[in-house]
């Protein structure tokens, strides 16, 4: 098990405050669940928590948060990830999932 | 939501919002609460938010219930103490508020990685469901994964007033691998999925009558099913303990000694065993009806 915490500049969130949370994903062989929150701190950065069950891959993490903060604004948002060996790619699918659940009206 | 979806597909959250009133569920200790397992955290295994059950209240055709659904993909559905906190909890506030609950099984039973806190959650929540039935409060199991409802959630099933199946659903006490490590694969073959379904699958349970109704796997089938049962309850009294009792000490002596679960379905109404095996769920139930006459 592996846990890091790190934050990554991004634009700020643009949308209506009704949704706090969303979700997308499970804890499964080869999958990970990924949280978004809105924080109550700044609104330029994107904070991030994973939690992995394989260790060792942190850099690869990093440089796919890093790029998904760059790509979609998520600043003032806080994401937990709870991951169980997930491929990068599902793991920027994910994100983008929850990200979509967070700005969607209707779920 | 789209009736193109399969039930047995759907996510947890998913099943929930296809059988309830559009928008009316409120979940009880959502994600953010974050109420993980200790256990497993102290193991290095990688938690969940919810710890593998949605719990909470919604409507269906307008009249509250209280409604959870496991998360089968997260450590097979397993009950550790905070996922069966949550279930017990939510029978109760059912029993306190005289509203319906409905839990939506996809579980192997209790969660090895915290054995003995999971045990007496099961107990805890059976306890809370003769609450509900003590007072006439209705209790609707629904299994319609493949995973199915094993070991304490196959029991804590059938404590329920009633059970709804469809045919990808199975219920049982001991899985498939653990009857084939104990008995021998001679006398049970775990990997012939046809001989699975056959003794554990919704078809058959719904002859045996373990199973009150057999639906499409569909959400608008089940959720029609579950509107059904609402207004309904299954008293437990002596008078019905007994008669239980007598039905199974009957079946007993009429298929215990089978070693061919076709016997059972012919037994039991089904003529031709190939047209049943592809009939899908209420297709399947007017088939043996018919037979039986």
């Amino acid at each position: 098990m592996e846990k890091f915490t790190k934050a990554f500049p991004s634009k700020p969130l643009r949308v209506p405050k009704d949704r706090q949370w969303a979700l997308a994903g499970v804890v499964g062989s080869g999958n990970l669940e990924v949280m978004f929150e809105r924080a109550a701190r700044a609104s330029d950065t994107m904070e991030c928590h994973v939690e992995t069950s394989i260790p060792g891959f942190r850099d690869s993490w990093l440089a796919a948060l890093a790029d998904f903060a760059r790509h979609y604004p998520v600043g003032g948002t806080k994401v937990t990830i709870h991951d169980q060996g997930a491929a990068p790619v599902l793991v920027n699918l994910r994100l983008r999932q929850a990200y979509d659940h967070l700005v969607k009206t209707k779920p | 939501m789209s009736q193109l979806h399969l039930f047995h597909e759907q996510t947890a959250r998913q099943r929930i919002a296809a059988v309830t009133d559009a928008g009316s569920f409120a979940e009880l200790l959502p994600p953010p609460e974050r109420l993980t397992s200790p256990y497993l955290a102290q193991l290095g295994i990688p938690v969940s938010f919810d710890d593998g059950v949605v719990i909470g209240h919604a409507r269906i055709d307008g009249k509250k219930v209280y409604i959870a659904a496991q998360v089968g993909q997260f450590v097979g559905g397993a009950v550790g103490e905070i996922h069966g906190a949550k279930l017990t909890g939510l029978f109760k506030a059912a029993a306190r508020d005289r509203v319906p609950c409905v839990v939506i099984i996809e579980s192997g039973g209790v969660r090895l990685h915290e054995g003995s806190a999971g045990e007496i959650a099961i107990a805890e929540t059976m306890r809370a469901i003769f609450e509900c039935r003590a007072r006439k409060v209705p209790t609707i199991a629904v299994i319609a994964s493949d995973i199915g409802a094993y070991g304490g959630m196959g029991i804590l099933s059938t404590c329920c007033d009633f059970r709804v199946m469809t045919e990808h659903g199975r219920l049982g006490i001991s899985g498939p691998i653990v009857i084939e490590k104990w008995m021998g694969k001679k006398a049970y073959d775990s990997s012939n999925r046809a001989l699975v379904w056959k003794t554990s699958g919704g078809k058959t349970k719904y002859l045996l009558g373990d199973a009150d109704a057999l639906v499409h796997d569909a959400a608008g089938a089940v959720r029609e099913a579950i509107g059904k049962l609402l207004t309904k309850s299954s008293p437990v009294t002596l008078k019905n303990a007994k008669a239980r009792q007598k039905e199974l000490e009957k079946r007993l002596k009429r298929f215990g000694k089978t070693a061919d679960p076709d016997d059972v379905w012919k037994g039991l109404g089904v003529r031709d065993i190939a047209t049943a095996s592809l009939a899908s769920g209420p297709e399947f139930a007017a088939l043996a009806k018919a037979g039986r006459k």
